[in-house]
């Protein structure tokens, strides 16, 4: 028995194809970031409403056969595969095993595999205790019809949408913060309960027709204190009426309690909320912009070109700039950039994040540019350095552009000092106004061009002027006319934009 | 009024900066600073007749007499100090040319009301500069490096003198690159202070008192400050 369980376990775990596929779907069932969960999800939500509606429905009309096997057999078919596929995923039982084996035999001691798998097994039930996989497994079981109790089974697939649905996942969330108040809510509410019930039953049972059992008594206790009063059920006597007065005084306390706990809970974690929900829209886009810091630059920078960029969120260590920014109307959220924790929420693997270091602080711009090359190689950063003479520890820590606004700035102050008519030039060429934009035009994504000397090139016919070529990390400036056009070149031109396009268009079409 | 003095107000970190960039093109730099630290870092650094003087005061600026210089520029650390200084210059002396950085994107407005006749706002350069380099990356640090002459390639302005072999050519029949540069765009005297970018596609004729930049390599870009004295120069401006 051991030696199976071995071998099945050290064959498993050797196969790679095994492992890729378990990673795969648990990945695809639980990582919110993967892109294909969405399907899954829809999918579900889907089988779970039209069970539903069909139940409902067949209350009072006649359904066809075909939907009867939809709903019970392969609705329930999905829901048990599903249910599988989550018991599967939820832990590894092999590699324990395999684990254990190794070291028993380094040691030299004696190994017993069937302990090991035991243990798994454990945890897998475990799982199954839980109460999302209690729901889980009764939604398999389709509401049987015929006998009315068990239509009840439909129940627990509408409690399978809590998993799928993020807004009541996050109201029990909430409310499981506050478990310790709502629990002594609750005891305190059964103790009144019954102890209205039992004073009741022991005053009115003889006297009142309405209450014939202390089952009754219950029932009416629970009617007055939640303040619906049905009025089927009364109190005829005076000490009756008196239990009511106490009864009715602490349901209004209680329900005033009950709301104070909810809403406190809620307004404690809305900000996290809604930071989450921002993190997790901005994770669904293909590439994004994290600006850390809501400083002047910041302010500058969105308020020139936050149309420019859908994209972006801001990352905030301080509450009130925080706030600022959002009555500024971005999106923001109070994270420090610096912490791994906070980077680590972005889809680094799948989308293409851009980091804007813009803190007035160039230590804390560094420590943030390695946080975030320390996560991913991926994500661009573009640091803003404040001493020039600590550029190269940027480019140190792995920054893939550096901004020196000091540095720009007194070049600009020095060429409208010493050279007033091209300050002009240069200023709107900084600015990338339109007839001094200076634009690249990358070989790759312009193929005709490739192969072509650049005196065939229709640079004047556009209106083009081209600057230079930048060629791995040479920059040829002015190249001659018989220079040929590699297909890695970067081709510096100026011109207006629609010029610009044109030129492009010209070769595209060609490649076509 | 001497066209290569320069009056210098502040010595911090813009300061430093544009004073050497200024001696070494040979302007002469006048540096006032309202604080004895900054007066010390000036003497240090070379610029002997350093004053220290109360900036708030009208007599001690006066005392500077800006009239005898090109250009008076502010860039004092405190902004306020810097906006005060700018607005008393302006009331001073009307005719001076005031130039003003701006550290703060409210600070701006300010100095233009209190009447400096270029800001430099240093937020609002490096919002485009970002845009840029997310944008164009490759191109926005060749520009950078162009605008500091940082890989030997840089921008120039000529003034057309009287009797130059470009007076009278039209801007389509010059082919600057066989002087080993481009020409980026012009001011036609005529037109007023305009300038125009060759990339407009306009072709414009050249005359005496036009200004044009050009961009290339230093050792070119002298040559070509020779060449555009000259009356004649053969057929090699123009093209085949």
């Amino acid at each position: 028995m051991n030696q199976t369980l071995l071998s099945f376990a050290l064959r498993l775990h050797a196969s790679k194809r095994y492992r890729d596929t378990k990673k795969f779907i648990r990945d695809i069932l639980n990582n919110s970031n993967n892109p294909y969960k969405k399907y899954i999800d829809i999918t579900i939500i889907f089988l779970i409403m039209s069970s539903v509606s069909i139940l409902v429905y067949e209350v009072k009309h006649p359904v066809p056969e075909w939907i009867d096997i939809y709903d019970i057999y392969f609705v329930s078919f999905v829901f048990l595969i599903e249910y599988l596929l989550r018991l599967w995923v939820y832990n590894d039982v092999t590699e324990p095993v395999v684990n254990a084996y190794y070291d028993a035999r380094f040691l030299g001691k004696e190994f017993s595999a069937f302990a090991i798998f035991k243990k798994g097994l454990k945890e897998k039930l475990r799982y199954m205790l839980t109460p999302s996989a209690l729901i889980d497994l009764l939604a398999i079981f389709p509401a049987y019809r015929p006998v009315r109790v068990l239509r009840i089974f439909v129940l627990f697939r509408v409690l399978k949408l809590l998993r799928y649905t993020k807004s009541i996942n996050q109201f029990t969330q909430v409310l499981s913060n506050k478990k310790f108040e709502l629990l002594t809510l609750l005891f305190l509410l059964i103790f009144v309960v019954m102890t209205a019930g039992i004073a009741l039953y022991v005053m009115e049972e003889k006297q009142n027709p309405n209450i014939d059992s202390l089952f009754d008594a219950f029932y009416w206790a629970l009617v007055t204190i939640s303040t619906v009063g049905y009025g089927d059920i009364a109190p005829v006597t005076a000490e009756g009426r008196s239990i009511s007065v106490l009864v009715i005084v602490a349901g209004i306390a209680m329900i005033s309690f009950a709301t104070s706990v909810i809403v406190s809970a809620f307004s404690e974690k809305l900000s996290e909320l809604k930071e989450n929900r921002i993190i997790e829209q901005i994770n669904k886009s293909k590439s994004f912009l994290l600006i850390c810091g809501y400083g002047q630059m910041t302010k500058m920078f969105l308020r020139e070109y936050a149309s420019a960029y859908e994209n972006h969120i801001i990352l905030e260590k301080s509450i009130e700039r925080m706030e600022q920014a959002r009555r500024d109307g971005y999106d923001a959220i109070n994270e420090d950039a610096s912490r791994y924790e906070t980077l680590k929420k972005f889809n680094t693997v799948l989308c293409n994040i851009t980091l804007l270091c813009l803190t007035s602080n160039d230590v804390e711009n560094i420590y943030i540019t390695l946080n975030a090359k320390s996560i991913s190689k991926r994500i661009k950063v573009v640091a803003r350095v404040n001493d020039g003479t600590i550029a190269s520890k940027f480019i140190h820590a792995g920054a893939d552009h550096i901004l020196m606004p000091h540095t720009v700035a007194n070049s600009m102050i020095h060429t409208a000092i010493t050279q007033p008519v091209m300050y002009k030039a240069i200023h709107a060429m900084l600015m990338g106004k339109s007839v001094a934009r200076i634009d690249e035009i990358r070989a790759y994504g312009c193929k005709g061009i490739i192969g072509k000397s650049i005196e065939s090139l229709a640079f004047k016919r556009a209106k083009v002027l081209l600057m230079g070529i930048q060629r791995d990390k040479t920059f040829i400036f002015n190249p001659a006319p018989t220079e040929l056009v590699h297909s890695r070149d970067i081709l510096v031109v100026m011109g207006r934009k629609i010029s610009l396009d044109y030129f492009k268009s010209l070769y595209e079409e060609e490649r076509d | 009024m001497v066209a290569y003095r320069i009056l210098l107000f502040g010595y911090g970190n813009h300061g430093k900066f544009i004073a050497k960039g200024l001696i070494e093109d040979g302007f002469e730099v006048q540096v006032v600073v309202d604080n004895q630290q900054h007066c010390q870092e000036a003497v240090e650094d070379g610029f002997n007749d350093s004053l220290e003087i109360d900036i708030t005061k009208d007599e001690a600026l006066k005392a500077l007499h800006p009239e005898n210089y090109a250009k008076l520029v502010c860039v004092m650390e405190n902004e306020h100090l810097n906006v005060f200084l700018t607005l008393s210059l302006r009331s001073l002396f009307k005719e001076c040319y005031i130039l003003s950085i701006s550290d703060s994107i409210h600070t701006t407005k300010k100095l233009q009301m209190a009447g400096a006749d270029k800001v430099i706002d240093m937020y609002e350069v490096s919002a485009h500069k970002i845009h840029n380099i997310l944008n164009r990356p490759v191109a926005t640090r060749l520009l950078e490096e162009f605008v500091t002459r940082k890989n030997g390639i840089g921008f120039r302005e000529y003034v057309i003198p009287e009797n130059s072999f470009l007076h009278g050519l039209m801007t389509d029949d010059i082919d600057f690159s066989r002087f080993g540069l481009l020409l980026v765009g012009m001011i036609d005297e005529e037109l007023g202070e305009h300038f125009t970018f060759i990339t407009a596609g306009i072709n414009h004729k050249l005359d005496s008192g036009d200004t044009i930049v050009c961009i290339g390599e230093k050792k070119y870009l002298d040559d070509f400050g020779d060449t555009v004295q000259k009356r004649k120069i053969g057929n090699l401006g123009r093209k085949k």
